[in-house]
């Protein structure tokens, strides 16, 4: 595969690119859902690639087309000129990328179980209890348990010198439920809703999520919520729980810190940001406690690798620090537009099919002093919300409003009633000033968002935000 | 693009080859072309081709029912379709059985349908040439472009080893612009059309340009309830959430669809009609199902009663209905989906909307919209690229977007108007919609931004 990709990249350079560069991908995928104790989904895809870049007259041409091999190579190499042969007459300046990036290596996502060595009888074994554990109430319509397991291999060359070998891993699983009564439906999952939690581990990840030990309270839960009081519209004190809190960072922080959004690309279908670069080191983003760091070398997360596909090393900046806004999402097209000599590192494509933009990595709320019960203890009225049900934020990534599975009312620093459908909104700098308060490490944990959508036509990017339960003073909450 | 008898080969090919009790191979094929570009020039391009093998298989375990599973590949060739058989096989085996399940079905009819060459050869020497018109006239007004061109081929075969042999072919363009106002507003147009001839590249242009013009310094609005004239897209973005959770049966019989209790009642505006029909003239769709079953035109809401769902075999038989054929790719987590939703056209034109309106709201787009909960469809929202106020009827100038929190059953029952000129409109999330505008009244917003 390596020699095919440097063939390519020496046909595209011959053919007239002044830079060029390959990835050759192959993907093994295992999906399988248990739904209602049914196996709705049992797949096994497999899928191997090539996408090459060509460089010509200041314009990108890209060409992919699946499967390997020499002719396939060259093919690829000339189409990807000829697009950006056709194109660079409508170019109004040529495409410079910043630092040059001549890495040779190899990055192996670490592991104890490789998930596609455990036999599919332990893998239905573990789904079966997981449902058997969600049973147990009339009101109860879904039950759904998944294991989800995935290993992608890139081998990427660039005319520049670059020869990188990675191989990915990441596996993902959870539970939810569903109950109807009283004419609404209430969903509860655990860890998380997006399928569950992923990281860029082995099996083991897996193994320690003990899924079926949390089955019955999910179960309980979403039959409760179906009687709950709905959550009380105003102005209340929140408390968000990591797993909705990673969400908020995801779209408040991450996506309007992508330069080529603040630049105006991406505003035809994604959107725009108001964090643009005039603001870059006085604007205060949050308050002081607040520090957010990009990390894709952090263990376990779904972006953490060895290079991005710009050929560019992998590293660790903050974004937000002591509540000021610090840096940039870059890569090597952008990065000297906010006066970087080189890229951050974060571009990426979803595999062979896609030519790579600028993708959020894994970025983190950094854990503050206190326990949870600490700061439940210390809020004397207020509402806890917890588990993402629905998000939505304008086109600059300002106004947003998001919604959590279950919420709890705090009285007295105690929690209290259960209450239904916590809907809250506010705008992104003021959100983040009102926070005075972030759980210890002990409460942190990475959170894996699976199914971040970007670029037009759209592609789907995996990454991770860490973060541990924090409280935010004074947020709107919306009677819905 | 790929040729149809390869498809057909290698479908009968895996057919012959699997041990299976029962066999269906479904192969897509993909053949897109795009350029994106801004004030730069073209940005990005791709000339990009995919195949998509999926086999599923399926053992019977008697008593116990059905073992089934699924595996793909990305290849036609034998060596690689010889081992997605082998996963699939492996995974069926030691599968749990399901109970119930009906055997695949047989040969079956199905329209035919073409891709579009002049689409599938539209190459990037078209798409440079409306990318510098797009330029120039977006630097004349000194509103900076943001768009896309692309044009798509689809071909799929679907095979089965009761005897079904089933091809359709679908083609796609679509030309989209955003223009905007330094440090003012925006503005969008969109023209999305099965074959690339359709698309009217002058006509986005001027409506993108022409609405940023208009909206250069919006002017604040207090959040609150307007009449609104929703434009195509506006319905396109909340229409869809009753295509992705509503109208389909599984949602009906897990009781979380707004049509629960509410089947043939008369629930929306008696001017609204709404079908799934993958056979409309202005955006033809695949001719079938995912599992090869014709897919049927289904009157979704008729003059404002409710008349779904859409269904697939096995929920047709769970609650005794006709089949429909909008089944997706078995097996699946996901029940049957009505992806083809065509609003029937009425008598207002835009313009007549605005002038029957006193005070409200003209919207291009909302973005972002997204489900709170689905048994009323409560959504949320921003308004995006043009909103205008309009007073006495007529637009008075431009407003800052603001954020709408509303059910769509609701909103669809204060239809008070119908456009008569259906587009082809998308949203943020899949899926695309035929419709015209739509007049609302006493929509509500519930916030709003400074920009």
């Amino acid at each position: 595969m390596m020699d095919h990709a440097k063939r390519a990249v020496e046909a595209a350079q011959k053919a007239g690119a002044t830079f060029a560069d390959a990835r050759a991908n192959r993907t093994v995928r295992e999906e399988l859902l248990l739904r209602n104790g049914e196996l709705a989904e049992a797949d096994a895809p497999e899928e191997i690639g090539m996408g090459v870049r060509a460089l010509v007259d200041g314009a990108w041409g890209f060409a992919a087309s699946p499967g390997s091999g020499a002719a396939l190579a060259d093919e690829l190499a000339a189409r990807a000129v000829k697009a950006a042969r056709a194109l660079g007459s409508a170019r109004s300046s040529a495409t410079k990328l910043a630092g040059r990036e001549e890495h040779r290596g190899e990055f192996r996502t670490e592991r104890e179980i490789d998930p596609f060595t455990v036999p599919l009888s332990d893998k239905l074994d573990l789904l079966q209890r997981c449902d058997e554990s969600m049973k147990g109430a009339d009101e109860t319509v879904v039950r759904e348990a998944t294991i989800s397991s995935r290993r992608e291999e890139q081998w990427q060359v660039s005319s520049e010198g670059a020869e990188l070998y990675q191989d990915l891993l990441r596996v993902g699983a959870g539970i939810s439920t569903s109950a109807a009564a009283n004419g609404v439906v209430e969903r509860r999952s655990w860890p998380a809703s997006f399928g569950g939690n992923y990281k860029s581990l082995g099996y083991e990840y897996v193994d320690s999520l003990d899924l079926p030990s949390h089955g019955a309270r999910m179960r309980d839960e979403s039959v409760a919520l179906c009687s709950a009081d709905p959550c009380p519209a105003g102005e209340h004190d929140m408390i968000l729980m990591g797993n909705q809190l990673m969400l908020q960072i995801h779209e408040s922080v991450g996506h309007p810190n992508e330069l080529d959004r603040v630049h105006g690309e991406e505003v035809d279908l994604a959107g725009a940001s108001f964090a643009t670069p005039e603001k870059l080191g006085s604007f205060q983003y949050g308050s002081e406690i607040v520090n957010l760091v990009a990390d894709s070398t952090v263990p376990g997360g779904l972006d953490t690798r060895g290079w991005d596909d710009d050929c560019v090393p992998s590293g660790r900046w903050h974004v937000v620090k002591d509540g000021v806004f610090s840096g940039y999402h870059t890569n090597r097209e952008w990065a000297g537009e906010v006066g970087d000599g080189a890229s951050r590192g974060t571009n990426r494509a979803e595999g062979w099919f896609n030519p790579p933009i600028i993708r959020i990595t894994n970025l983190s709320l950094m854990p503050g002093t206190w326990g949870l019960d600490e700061l439940i203890a210390d809020t004397e009225r207020g509402i806890l919300c917890d588990t993402v049900k629905m998000w939505s934020i304008d086109q600059r990534r300002l106004n947003f409003q998001f919604t959590t599975e279950i919420g709890w009312e705090i009285v007295d620093g105690k929690l209290g009633r259960m209450l239904r459908k916590p809907t809250y909104q506010g705008s992104t700098p003021e959100f983040w000033r009102s926070c005075d308060a972030i759980c210890n490490e002990d409460h942190w944990e990475l959170w894996g968002v699976p199914n971040c959508g970007k670029g037009n036509p759209m592609q789907v990017a995996e990454m991770s935000h860490g973060a541990a339960p924090a409280r935010f003073r004074g947020v709107t909450f919306v009677g819905s | 693009m790929h040729d149809a008898e390869p498809f057909e080969a290698a479908a009968l090919r895996i057919i012959e080859a699997s041990p299976a009790d029962e066999t269906e191979v479904t192969i897509d094929g993909t053949l897109d072309n795009f350029v994106r570009f801004s004030d730069r020039g073209p940005t990005q391009s791709a000339d990009r081709d995919r195949v998509e093998v999926a086999i599923r298989v399926r053992f019977d375990a008697g008593a116990d029912g059905i073992r089934e599973a699924k595996a793909t590949c990305g290849t036609l060739e034998a060596e690689g379709t010889r081992r997605a058989l082998e996963r699939a096989v492996a995974l069926a085996r030691i599968s749990p059985a399901t109970p119930g399940l009906m055997p695949l079905e047989g040969a079956v009819e199905v329209r035919a349908t073409s891709m579009d060459p002049e689409t599938t050869g539209h190459g990037f020497e078209d798409k440079a040439r409306w990318v510098k018109s797009a330029l120039a006239a977006c630097s004349e007004k000194g509103v900076r472009p943001a768009g896309l061109i692309q044009t798509t081929g689809l071909r799929r075969h679907l095979a089965n080893s009761a005897g079904r042999r089933v091809t359709g072919e679908a083609s796609r363009s679509a030309y989209a612009l955003t223009a905007s106002v330094p440090g003012g507003g925006s503005g969008w147009g969109e023209s999305i059309a099965n074959r690339v001839e359709a698309l009217d590249p002058e006509r986005v242009v001027a409506r993108a340009v022409g609405k940023a013009d208009r909206n250069r310094q919006p002017q604040a609005i207090d959040p609150g309830e307007y009449t609104v004239v929703l434009e195509p897209a506006a319905v396109s973005s909340m229409l869809l959430f009753a295509s992705y959770y509503g109208f389909g049966a599984r949602e009906v019989d897990e009781k979380s669809s707004f049509l629960c209790g509410r089947m043939g009642e008369r629930v929306f505006s008696p001017s609204l009609t709404v079908l799934d029909d993958t056979h409309n003239d202005l955006y033809p769709g695949l001719p079938f199902d995912g599992e090869g079953n014709p897919k049927q035109t289904v009157v979704l809401v008729d003059r404002g009663q409710l008349t779904g769902p859409v269904t697939d075999r096995s929920y047709a038989r769970k609650l005794g209905l006709p089949c429909t054929g909008h089944a997706v790719p078995q097996p699946s987590g996901s029940g049957p989906v009505a992806s083809n939703l065509v609003v029937s056209a009425g008598q207002s034109s835009v313009e007549e909307m605005v002038a029957g309106v006193e005070r409200g709201l003209l919207i291009t787009q909302f973005h972002y919209t997204n489900m709170i909960e689905p048994r009323e469809l409560t959504l949320t929202g921003m308004t995006r690229n043009g909103t205008f106020l309009i007073e006495n009827g007529e637009v008075a100038g431009s407003v800052k977007n603001l954020r709408f929190t509303d059910t769509l059953v609701n909103a669809l029952s204060r239809v008070g108007a119908i456009g008569t000129t259906p587009e082809v409109v998308g949203a943020l999330f899949d899926g695309e919609v035929v419709t015209p505008a739509v007049r609302v009244d006493g929509f509500r917003f519930t916030s709003a931004t400074d920009f």
